[in-house]
């Protein structure tokens, strides 16, 4: 019996006939019996930990420099000179919400992630942001992002949504806010899977 | 510790050697967690009351009448096990069927949620000093995909763009810090503590 018939056990991918011969050895063999326990121990404790929030297992012990090449998208090009261009016509009015690529980004930028515990905000910076919004994506799925206002009477008022998402990578999915346009006030950017049942998830900023 | 076959330690026991009785404890009972752990959905209280009647029943078995084939004293107690783990879970059942009353439905369900939260309390403790301690987010994640959502090492060394040495590497990093972990809280102890029959 090996690691792999320990991982094959605990993850319940045995026969029961292969299951009971395993565990008869276990019994013949109470150090490797300590071992699986030990594993089915991590399992359970992994479940139950993420039984509360997946962000954990994504968030950083301390605030990480940016190690991910800063992006900024055709779109975000896009915004900008959508912006520029109507600053002198205002026949349009630009994006607030955009989506990202991997191109390189100079500009303001902000992190968002669920932390258990917190009850501050963080606040977006002036100008066009990037923000990246850290979880766990699925990179075979879409997301939506919304961009919510969350009003004094507790009304929500979404004022921007980008639909078709990809993640940037298996934590983290980036867009782009143009901070100017927006009041200032609470606001949440609620990430949810496409064509899934999984719940949105929220993530709150303030704008001062 | 020394493995005794099963055949010595049943002659030991029918001729009333009491320390017969605890070397078959503390050969026996880490499988026997195993086995129950499986069994018992996380209900720790369950788990621990199944653990202690399964080794009473063959040491009483041992101390009389013994068994047909003391080589096979190990398949014994782990098929006794086997049965304790059925006849707790048809009981469960019965009970659920016979008594109709969301009253009681309540105050059972809510026992026996304050025994998982006990069990996985250290568990989860430890998880989270491990997750704290790991510097890499592709660790943290690694864990996440492996034993929470059950994908296969090679999906997850393609996602995470690993070798499959580095994850094993890595998976091994974790197990190792995890066990220190719970060992460091005493997890080990009182678990041993806990078995006195």
């Amino acid at each position: 019996m090996n690691q792999e018939h320990i991982e094959q056990y605990v993850a319940g991918r045995m026969s029961e006939s292969e299951a009971q011969a395993f565990e008869d050895y276990c019994l013949a063999n109470p150090e490797f019996a300590r071992q699986v326990e030990y594993e089915q121990r991590l399992k359970a404790g992994i479940a139950q930990v993420a039984r509360g929030s997946t962000a954990e297992f994504v968030r950083a012990p301390h605030p990480l420099p940016w190690t991910i090449a800063a992006a900024a998208s055709v779109l975000v090009a896009l915004v900008v000179s959508l912006y520029v261009f109507n600053s002198g016509t205002r026949a349009v009015a630009p994006s607030i919400l955009a989506a990202a690529t991997s191109a390189p980004y100079d500009g303001p930028s902000l992190r968002l992630a669920l932390v258990r515990g917190s009850d501050t905000a963080p606040s977006l910076p002036p100008g066009v942001v990037r923000v990246e919004i850290v979880g766990l994506f699925d990179m075979g799925h879409q997301y939506s992002v919304a961009l919510d206002r969350l009003e004094q009477n507790k009304k929500i008022d979404t004022v921007a949504t980008l639909n078709d998402q990809n993640p940037s990578s298996p934590v983290s999915l980036v867009v782009i806010v143009d901070s100017r346009q927006l009041r200032a006030g609470p606001y949440s950017l609620r990430v949810r899977k496409q064509a899934s049942g999984e719940e949105a998830l929220d993530f709150g900023f303030v704008k001062y | 510790m020394d493995f005794v076959p099963g055949g010595e330690l049943s002659r030991r026991i029918r001729q009333g050697d009491v320390s017969a009785e605890s070397e078959l404890i503390r050969q026996f009972e880490p499988g026997l967690r195993v086995l129950l752990r499986r069994r018992t959905g996380g209900d720790h209280g369950l788990l621990q009351d199944l653990v202690q009647e399964t080794l009473l029943i063959v040491i009483q078995r041992l101390r009389g009448e013994g068994i047909a084939d003391p080589q096979k004293l190990a398949a014994f107690a782990a098929q006794t096990a086997r049965n304790l783990a059925i006849a707790s879970l048809r009981k469960t059942e019965r009970q659920r069927t016979d008594v109709d009353s969301e009253a009681t439905d309540r105050k059972a369900d809510s026992t026996q949620s304050v025994d998982r939260i006990a069990s996985d309390h250290e568990a989860a403790l430890a998880v989270r000093a491990l997750l704290r301690e790991l510097p890499q987010p592709r660790d943290r994640l690694m864990l996440k995909r492996f034993y929470l959502d059950d994908h296969d090492k090679e999906l997850i060394c393609q996602e995470l763009d690993l070798s499959e040495a580095a994850f094993n590497q890595a998976l091994s990093r974790a197990r190792r810090r995890f066990r220190q972990i719970l060992e460091e809280r005493g997890f080990a102890k009182r678990d041993l503590l806990s078995l006195g029959l």
